[in-house]
């Protein structure tokens, strides 16, 4: 393939990337005054992208460093609409604040760049490039709030693990190039479909060690809590919604297009993985004040839920992944939309407390914080209990049906997962009670627009919308997970 | 208009009324909710009335209109269904005649009330229910309208739910009839393992197959029908608060007024004597369960006329009464006399709604008062109400005159029951004589405390406002330090002026206690013959069995003179006491109360019964609640189930959380420990 | 004796290991953390180009030297977020980046 044709394969990221570094020119010039300009051309630079990722020509690139897919363009459709979003809410977050910082914008839109890289990544450079990519931008995203002390430290102290996993997952890297002979998915496969030695699923360890960082499992979820806390609420509904999705696709695809004939092997780590996510979110959020630490610690267990349809090793389990990880993101986002919106006399209400007779004084916000609760109890009919549903029926299909895992196994893991999912309810619906119930202390801030209309409009995804939009998501999950390499 | 047509309107139009003011009665408003409750029970009552006349003198005959399937389920078959005869006839015009006055009675009475759209669709509901009741055709279809009767009862006793003596009685006219429940459920469950069948049409063919079945336990052979009526009339004495059974009524008069008079006067308690009836080709079979039926009516008819002697509470000395007299109509069933039962039940429906009417009216007169000894002299001042309540009280006690065959509606049927039971007990009948000899005194106590009633209300002295103050008269000894006070002050709980001489209630009130003491002076002469006479066997037309051997109601004519005027004896002697101790000697009744004898505090008390009941039932199935609450739910379960589940994972949660130091080195040693670990895990599993 | 892959492998094995050490051992100062991370990378790129070498491939070399640039990158992001906790805090100590756990 020529460059140009490479080029048309690679151009939501090529456009992205040339709309970033223009900008980030354009904001230098026009300095504070430009910065709203800045986010509106960053935002319609990512719905752009989006529209393309959707409508490109599906391909590989540069040798095979490239792909897309049907995965890569679902995937990038969905990351691109959550970043515009993220570019939104960030954008009203820094006016409140007077802080008109254009390099908001630029950041989310490399980190979009990254996440792209992510989706369509076809070997271990790209694969590589990309996680860094979204990393060095999201570090900075992290401590985004200079003055701040909290800020600084989350930046710091997630720079200092994501670098700690980033060479972990190099590392990996390294012992599967030197092993299999090639950085390619595609050779790799076909390596490891001959045999894989001890080297390779060696470096396979370490790889997904690597990558379940960047997702957040247990064991590698240590700066999650401290993170979600401690940087601005805007860029944590950044961090909680698209690069999770883009790490597990990035996740599904190295296990699927490289490591298909290890799959008897890569399931029984990832089920550990997965098993320790949803039991240490699920206990850990008992004893949480801080609703940030609370969401943290509730996505560690919702990687799980996801970890386990990626476990699953079959065409349903990627699907139910893929749905599960989208309903998930609105959710999230909205949430901390929500968190982003309400203030008490100018202080940001962050911890459980805060949150006292919320439904007398902001009936709406109440309300959208209760849908989002519920569903994340896994209440039906909300998003929640489907994108759970989806994932326990296709962890179960694939012991019963396909015969992929024992299953003993497979009911072991449903089981757990519904067990968290009840621990879990108690702090859910401990904030719905406490928001319902208790007395408020005193009046809350009028919500901004733009946070307001992105917790209702999640909301209302998550029900009732999410009736309608479900029979349309399903399917082109599936359609997705079909362009993964499983064997 | 088809028959089957004119059925079905008539059993569905309180319904719809109770949905129309029960959803919707905010909406469009108390009058509409009234006049929409009220309009839709007037047709029902001139339905019913039309159907009365063309199933008895018309060509309509017996028929059973099947609405819809209700449950099917193997053998068990259910439907929904209006079953129309001559017993079903009698008590649609008695349901809905009674109800659709107290509706129109309700105007008045409930007019200061703040939620009279509820409550008029309570009764509606209530109507609706009975109704139900009356036409079912099946056990199932029965126990539904059984229970929904109960549900509407249980919401109007409770309908001042803020008044916690209200909240009290109805919890416990639910819980008392929960028992008769049980015993009417296991009596259906019994009578469908007899006859595969729930239907009235399968079973009642079938009964004389199944006489002499008999039923094993504890080594003993039980004979089936007995123990299947047995358990049925269980129900039955719940319902009518028969003796044992019968503490709910009493306390059941904190609801409303008009309520006391259609629910637990004149049609709700009624059911229990319907069911025997109904139920007659099989408790013709029964002769154990009949006696039984026999002799708890009879000691109830004698309990409760005694414990109305002593009761101050106007309502209450009704309520007993009606207690008393269903008493009497399950003396008759006993004997086999159901047609007298029938006919006691239909003249007592409108004397009794006449005097709990009544009662009402003067309730509202003397602004909610509701101690007799408050009272007196009320006659010029309530002229109207005063002439019903005489007439209603003529009409209990069975004024009439034996040899003209000439008298109110009470005399008719009391003295049918009576001659009833004495025409069994000279068959060797001995249960049946001593419910004769039973019925004779209670027929003079019944005179005494219902005289009682007249002259310590409308006679004598005035005992309220400046007259009390001048007169210096305070009936008996410190009503308002009395031990029972709680039963003595039910007053109704909504605000009235504060102008305190006694008033003549408005006509909307009166209008329907002069339709009733018509019915209370003539339902007796008119229908006699139908009934009970020579013309029974046209009117009933085999709704009632009577088995070959039952003469009861042929020998009614043959009876010594003494036998027939003995109730007229007894009843003049009770009014004359009744005369003596309240008129001629007035403060001789208060005299007795305040020394408080033996036999009057036995009285004033109920025999004990409620005491009885807290210290056996009430405190004993507290002190078991306890054990398995305390002992074992909430240490054995709870401790170990949810509590102690909770308690582990908030020790989790606290130690994960602790896990989590705020140290980066402690973050990179757990990173690196997973490492380590999954290194570990997949070297061992791969390679095996 | 010859130098074989599995020397190269060994070192950078023991490379990464130290690196690694460092990041949790190190209770002093973060800078010592920034070069830790730095000793990671190049233990990786030690395997990468000895592995290039052994497998008569040019990637592995193309693999280090985006290593290498992303390293590059890293530090620099690195000290920037170091320069604005400093600012905060007047500290750069590890045991001093604790204001948030639980």
């Amino acid at each position: 393939m020529d460059f140009y044709g490479a080029l048309q394969v690679a151009l939501p990221e090529a456009f992205l990337a040339v709309s970033a570094l223009a900008l980030l020119v354009l904001g230098a010039v026009t300095a504070a005054r430009g910065a709203i300009l800045v986010s509106v051309l960053a935002g319609v630079a990512l719905l752009v992208a989006a529209v393309l990722a959707a409508v490109g020509p599906l391909g590989t690139a540069f040798s095979g460093g490239l792909v897309a897919d049907n995965a890569s363009a679902f995937a990038k459709v969905a990351i691109y609409a959550m970043s515009a979003v993220a570019v939104l809410l960030g954008a009203g977050w820094l006016e409140r604040l007077k802080a008109r910082q254009f390099e908001y914008p630029v950041l989310i839109l490399l980190a979009a760049i990254g996440m792209g890289i992510m989706a369509s990544s076809g070997d271990l450079i790209s694969l590589y490039i990309g996680v860094e990519l979204q990393s060095l931008a999201l570090y900075v995203l992290a401590a985004f709030r200079r003055d701040d002390a909290k800020a600084s430290e989350a930046g710091l102290k997630y720079f200092v693990l994501g670098a700690l996993s980033s060479g972990l997952l190099l590392y990996g890297a390294s012992l599967i190039y030197g092993f299999a002979g090639s950085v390619k998915f595609v050779d790799i496969a076909a390596t490891v479909h001959a045999g894989a030695g001890t080297g390779v699923l060696f470096g396979l360890v370490f790889l997904i060690c690597g990558l379940a960082f960047k997702v957040s499992a247990a064991p590698f979820h240590m700066w999650t809590p401290d993170v979600y806390e401690g940087a601005p609420t805007p860029v944590v509904a950044f961090f909680g919604a698209a690069p999770k999705l883009a790490a597990m696709v990035l996740f599904a695809r190295a296990l699927a297009d490289a490591f298909s004939g290890a799959a008897d092997q890569w399931r029984q780590v990832v089920i550990i993985i997965a098993l320790a996510s949803m039991l240490l979110g699920a206990f850990a959020g008992l004893v949480q004040k801080n609703l940030k630490r609370l969401w943290a610690y509730s996505s560690i267990a919702n990687v799980g839920y996801a970890l386990v349809g990626l476990s699953a090793g079959t065409r349903e389990g990627y699907q139910s992944m893929l749905v599960f990880m989208v309903l998930y993101m609105i959710d999230v986002t909205g949430f901390f939309a929500c968190l982003a919106a309400l203030n008490r006399n100018g202080k940001p209400m962050e911890t459980i407390d805060d949150m006292a007779g919320l439904m007398r004084e902001r009936p709406g916000m109440a309300l959208a914080m209760t849908a989002f609760a519920v569903s994340a109890i896994g209440f039906p009919p909300f998003s929640g209990f489907w994108a759970k549903f989806f994932v326990f029926k296709a962890i179960l299909a694939a012991g019963y049906v396909q015969h992929a895992l024992p299953v003993g196994l497979a009911v072991s893991v449903a089981v757990v997962g519904l067990v968290s999912s009840v621990v879990a309810a108690f702090y859910y619906l401990r904030l719905i009670k406490v928001m319902w119930f208790d007395p408020a202390p005193g009046a809350v801030d009028a919500a901004p627009a733009d946070a307001k209309g992105i917790a209702y409009a999640a909301a209302l995804f998550s029900f009732p919308v999410v009736m309608v939009g479900l029979p349309l998501l399903y399917p082109l999950a599936g359609v997705a997970a079909a362009a993964f390499g499983l064997g | 208009m088809t028959p089957q047509l004119i059925v079905t309107v008539l059993v569905l139009a309180p319904l719809l009324g109770a949905i129309v003011a029960g959803l919707f009665g905010r909406r469009i408003g108390n009058v509409a909710s009234q006049a929409v409750t009220t309009g839709l029970l007037f047709l029902a009552c001139a339905l019913a009335w039309t159907t009365f006349a063309s199933v008895i003198w018309g060509g309509w005959g017996h028929f059973t209109v099947e609405l819809a399937p209700f449950i099917n389920v193997g053998a068990f078959h259910s439907d929904w269904a209006i079953r129309i005869d001559s017993l079903s006839a009698v008590m649609l015009i008695v349901v809905t005649s009674v109800s659709a006055l107290v509706h129109l009675y309700s105007w008045g009475y409930m007019a200061d009330d703040d939620s009279r759209p509820r409550f008029f669709a309570y009764l509606s509901l209530f109507t609706f229910a009975m109704l139900a009741l009356v036409t079912a055709a099946d056990f199932m279809q029965l126990f539904f309208g059984w229970e929904g009767v109960g549900l509407a009862s249980y919401l109007l006793i409770g309908f001042w739910y803020k008044k916690p003596t209200a909240s009290a009685a109805a919890i416990k006219a639910f819980v008392v009839n929960r028992v008769g429940d049980f015993g009417f459920a296991l009596g259906i469950m019994t009578t469908f393992w007899m006859f595969g069948s729930v239907r009235f049409a399968d079973i009642f063919p079938a009964v004389a197959a199944h006489a002499g079945q008999t039923w094993t336990f504890a080594g003993h052979y039980w004979a089936a029908m007995d123990l299947a009526c047995s358990l049925l009339f269980v129900g039955a004495m719940g319902k009518s608060a028969q003796f044992f059974l019968h503490t709910w009524l009493p306390d059941a008069m904190e609801g409303p007024t008009p309520v006391s008079a259609l629910i637990h006067a004149a049609t709700m308690v009624t059911a229990g004597v319907y069911m025997v009836c109904l139920l007659s080709p099989m408790f013709e079979y029964a002769p154990v369960a009949r006696q039984i039926v026999t002799g708890v009516g009879a000691v109830t008819a004698l309990f409760a006329a005694t414990v109305g002697l002593a009761q101050n509470d106007i309502k209450r000395v009704i309520a007993y009464s009606t207690c008393s007299q269903l008493g009497y109509m399950f003396i008759a069933a006993g004997v086999g006399a159901y047609q007298g039962a029938m006919f006691h039940l239909f003249t007592h429906a409108f004397f009794k709604a006449l005097l709990f009417l009544g009662a009402g009216s003067v309730i509202m007169g003397m602004h909610h008062e509701q101690d007799m000894r408050n009272m007196g002299a009320l006659w010029k001042k309530l002229p109207i109400t005063y002439v019903v309540m005489l007439i209603g009280t003529i009409a209990i006690t069975g004024v009439g005159l034996p040899g003209l065959e000439l008298g109110f509606a009470g005399f008719y049927s009391k003295d049918a029951i009576i001659d009833a039971a004495f025409a069994a007990g000279s068959h060797n009948n001995s249960t049946a004589y001593f419910a004769f000899v039973i019925s004779v005194i209670a027929a003079g106590l019944t005179s005494f405390y219902s005289w009682r009633l007249i002259f310590m209300t409308f006679h004598g002295h005035a005992k309220w406002g400046a007259a009390a103050a001048t007169h210096g008269v305070h009936g008996d000894a410190e009503p308002s330090h009395d031990a029972h006070a709680h039963d003595d002050h039910a007053h109704d709980d909504h605000g009235h002026g504060h102008d305190h001489t006694p008033h003549e209630s408005p006509w909307v009130m009166l209008l329907p206690l002069l339709a009733l003491a018509v019915g209370a002076v003539f339902a007796g002469k008119v229908f006699v013959e139908q009934f009970v006479g020579e013309g029974r066997a046209e009117f009933w037309r085999g709704a009632i069995f009577n088995g070959a051997s039952n003469h009861v109601l042929d020998n009614l004519h043959v009876l010594p003179a003494w036998v027939v005027w003995a109730p007229l004896t007894v009843t003049a002697i009770g009014f004359v006491l009744a005369w003596y101790v309240y008129i001629a000697k007035e403060g001789m009744g208060a005299a007795i109360a305040a020394r408080r004898g033996p036999l009057w505090t036995f009285l004033y008390n109920k025999w004990f019964f409620d005491e009885l009941y807290d210290a056996t039932f009430v405190r004993g199935a507290k002190a078991l609640g306890d054990l398995f609450w305390k002992g074992g739910d909430q240490r054995l379960i709870d401790g170990l189930g949810p509590n102690g589940v909770a308690a582990v994972s908030a020790l989790i949660g606290r130690r994960t959380g602790k896990m989590q130091t705020g140290y980066v080195y402690h973050y990179a040693f757990v990173m690196l420990l997973g490492v380590a670990g999954l290194l570990s895990f997949a070297l061992y599993a791969w390679s095996k | 004796m010859t130098i074989g892959l599995a020397h190269y492998l060994a070192v950078a094995a023991i490379l990464f290991t130290i690196g690694v050490f460092g990041i949790f051992v190190n209770r002093k100062n973060v800078i010592i953390i920034l070069m830790s991370i730095e000793l990671i990378l190049l233990a990786v790129n030690i395997n990468l180009v000895s592995f290039s070498v052994y497998l008569h491939q040019v990637v592995g070399q193309i693999f280090a030297m985006f290593v290498l640039t992303v390293a590059a990158a890293e530090a620099a992001v690195g000290l920037a977020i170091l320069v604005t906790f400093f600012r905060n805090r007047g500290d750069i100590a590890v045991d001093d980046v604790n204001m948030m756990k639980g």
